[in-house]
């Protein structure tokens, strides 16, 4: 019976489409996630990027044509940010890749770009298997720090209380958390051999309960805590921790590494803030002083962009990243992703907080971050970070 | 009389050959896009079809089918990237894998019916998530195994026609080929007195008991053969994705592809290939206008369940024996 001419027309009309033609604005995919949890960073990280598109335009572009920024939802999942990337390139034609922002969503859109040939630039992600000598190709390039830069700007600051004897460790268990422990440690050692690891706890992420790992950390009596948990983890583990004395216990000596030092975090948090806890951030976005005055109008101009009352630390990352791509178009003088990538390498980019160099070898930026003390601030309603100091300071790891 | 003669005519010509042809001239006359999406396509035909064997034929509901499609994408992706094993033997491999897993999974399931058969699929297809994404070492976790090689298509430049044909084409052929052989040994066990005892104990398990069929054992050798096939869709889609992904045993693509099921017709071989192409290609076409996809997709499953039962192919032949019938009687 006709059942399979039924079929046959189907495929017909699925197999017609329109080719995309006449590429007249350079064309950026960014896969980012949008909902669910992670969307409070996607978010920002894409208007950060946003906003240089916009300002990049507004300047006439690049090589005398516009920027076109095509967003789509990755939901913080590595499958659908391939599934994305790939559309991107075939169906959409971009030009050139930008975004992602868990470690798991990098690695693998980097492996489309790879098969593609066509430059990425990954604004967020941490995890050193993005660039390691095992992965690495011509064409993925990173504006955002990794674990292991993490992992030392962390001991360099657990290594300054020179009368911590031991230090104990907790982080979410999976790639980033691993990685991020595993590098403090080993850069511990080198700093201060006498201290001596006493506790590790391995929450799994969006653990719901921590008072489990809280009670047996609080068991092993640490002198300070090295802390890797973030976003929600990190509001759940403190009001669950605070009650329990966890703070006072340690004095509030805690470095996290994560980011819980961005105004996203600490509005989050609001009151419940464990202030005088060290953390990090991108961007700081409150300066109590020595604001470079590049930032002081980055902040302005993303608060005007966002409509926002107090700009997001995360911005930076995406803004970064887009500027970075336009000045390797720049210089490569076209926008083949070939001799972007040749022109990439090794180039010295501007950004509202310095000057940032992609490695000839390994195409990271080895970005140090602001990290300082937490504290309340009669102006504003949520934590604050004392005096932002760029660490590390020699940024060469590797 | 007339209405006769045409339906013989129409059953002497070769649709399903005519169908595969015609798929078979994408990567020609199609964008780079449109492979991508006939791959698509023709990946979750073959994995609608074979769950259909437990749906449609058997009459059993699987809410863990999705389980089988990631172990055979999981066994193929290990052995092609970690152990370099070539395409010839990984994807066969695939298929043994996911038959052996159905084989003990499904010793389980078939001893349960209904609702707890359905809940006892899902509870391991959730097993086999959970140690997708925790077994770092293995399947890579949560960052899943992205870079899994291509299987060497260098031989097909020797066809002539196939020479300047990009990879992702040539695996679309390829990928055709593979589902082509397997949905034809599917419809050929369907048709088999095998197939036909799974009908009758769809239709009547008691009345199937009470002549001798033994039928846990009939059910258990469906949940393979079925549990095989979604192996080998599952090997082809990992290829096609370029990765494996915790993502892909997630109990949700088990209601994507039950619904590619419906929508097409399940009591209907043909129907979940149609679903698999109406999904997919609906799901294209209303992304590009709205956001609310989930919506309309939910209204779309409305109606047909309400007024379509047959879903589209069910549809479509009530369509045509109805104007057949009105032509019948103009005639006489």
């Amino acid at each position: 019976m006709p059942r399979g001419y039924i079929v046959a027309l189907f495929c017909a009309t699925g197999v017609v489409s329109m080719p995309a033609s006449g590429a007249e604005p350079i064309k950026i995919g960014f896969p980012i996630p949008l909902s669910g949890p992670t969307a409070v960073y996607g978010e920002p990280v894409l208007k950060g990027a946003e906003l240089a598109v916009s300002e990049i335009n507004a300047k006439g572009g690049v090589l005398g044509r516009k920027l076109e920024l095509l967003s789509r939802d990755s939901k913080a999942n590595a499958d659908e940010a391939v599934r994305l990337a790939r559309e991107l390139i075939i169906k959409d034609n971009v030009d050139f890749l930008a975004g992602t922002l868990t470690s798991a969503e990098a690695p693998a859109v980097s492996t489309v770009a790879k098969e593609n040939k066509i430059v990425f630039i990954a604004p967020t992600s941490k995890s050193t298997i993005l660039t390691d000598p095992a992965h690495i190709h011509p064409y993925i390039f990173r504006v955002s720090s990794n674990t292991d830069v993490e992992g030392l700007a962390g001991a360099t600051l657990v290594a300054r209380w020179k009368d911590v004897k031991t230090v104990a460790t907790i982080a979410p268990d999976y790639a980033y958390g691993r990685d991020s422990i595993a590098a403090f440690k080993a850069s511990l050692k080198k700093l201060r051999p006498d201290i001596q690891i006493v506790d590790e706890q391995w929450p799994k992420l969006g653990e719901p309960d921590f008072t489990a790992f809280i009670t047996a950390q609080m068991g092993k009596k640490p002198d300070a805590v090295y802390c890797s948990l973030f976003a929600g983890d990190f509001v759940t583990f403190t009001k669950e921790a605070t009650p329990r004395g966890y703070f006072k216990a340690i004095a509030n000596r805690m470095v996290d590494g994560a980011e819980v030092g961005t105004t996203d975090e600490a509005q989050a948090l609001g009151g419940d803030y464990p202030y005088g806890i060290i953390s990090d951030s991108y961007d700081p976005v409150i300066f109590t002083g020595n604001e470079p005055p590049e930032h002081k109008k980055f902040i302005e101009d993303l608060k005007a962009f966002t409509k926002a009352k107090y700009a997001s630390g995360w911005s930076i990352v995406g803004y970064q990243a887009i500027y970075a791509l336009a000045d390797g178009i720049n210089r490569a003088g076209n926008t083949k992703s070939d001799d972007v990538a040749k022109a990439l390498p090794g180039m010295t980019f501007d950004t509202p907080v310095g000057k940032r160099t992609f490695s000839a070898k390994s195409h990271e930026t080895f970005a140090p971050e602001y990290w300082g003390v937490m504290v309340k601030e009669a102006a504003y309603p949520f934590a604050v970070m004392q005096n932002p100091e760029l660490l590390p300071p020699s940024t060469e790891t590797n | 009389m007339t209405g006769r003669r045409r339906a013989t005519l129409a059953s002497r010509i070769p649709w399903t050959l005519i169908v595969f042809l015609a798929a078979a001239t994408v990567p020609w006359i199609g964008s780079r896009y449109d492979t991508f999406l006939a791959s698509q396509i023709v990946i979750d035909a073959l994995f609608a079809v074979s769950l259909n064997l437990l749906l449609g034929t058997t009459g059993l509901v699987s809410f863990g089918h999705v389980a089988y499609f990631g172990v055979g994408a999981y066994v193929c992706g290990i052995l092609m990237k970690t152990y370099e094993v070539p395409f010839v033997l990984a994807f066969p491999a695939a298929g043994l894998g996911a038959a052996l897993f159905a084989l003990v999974s499904g010793y389980f399931c078939v001893r349960l019916q209904k609702l707890y058969f359905a809940m006892l699929t899902l509870a391991f297809s959730q097993i086999v998530w959970a140690i997708a994404y925790k077994w770092n070492d293995v399947t890579g976790g949560d960052q899943g195994l992205p870079e899994i090689p291509y299987p060497d298509l260098d031989w097909m430049s020797a066809i002539p026609g196939f020479g300047d044909l990009r990879i992702g084409d040539r695996f679309y052929l390829l990928t055709l080929v593979l589902v082509a052989l397997s949905i034809a040994a599917l419809r050929i066990i369907t048709r088999s007195p095998f197939g036909r005892m799974l009908t009758t104990i769809r239709d009547n398990p008691e009345r199937a008991a009470f002549i001798g069929l033994n039928v846990r054992a009939y059910q258990l050798a469906a949940f393979v053969v079925a549990g095989a096939f979604a192996g080998l869709a599952g090997a082809l889609y990992g290829l096609f994705s370029r990765g494996v992904f915790a993502d892909y045993v997630f109990w949700s693509k088990s209601a994507e592809v039950i619904i590619m099921t419906i929508l097409g017709g399940m009591d209907y071989f043909w129907g979940p290939p149609v679903g698999a192409l109406a999904l997919v290609w609906l799901n294209q076409q209303i992304t590009a206008y709205t956001e609310y996809w989930p919506f309309v997709l939910g209204a779309i499953l409305l109606v047909l369940l309400f007024a379509f039962t047959g879903g589209i192919v069910g549809g479509i032949v009530a369509g045509f024996r109805f104007a057949r019938y009105r032509l019948a009687r103009r005639d006489a």
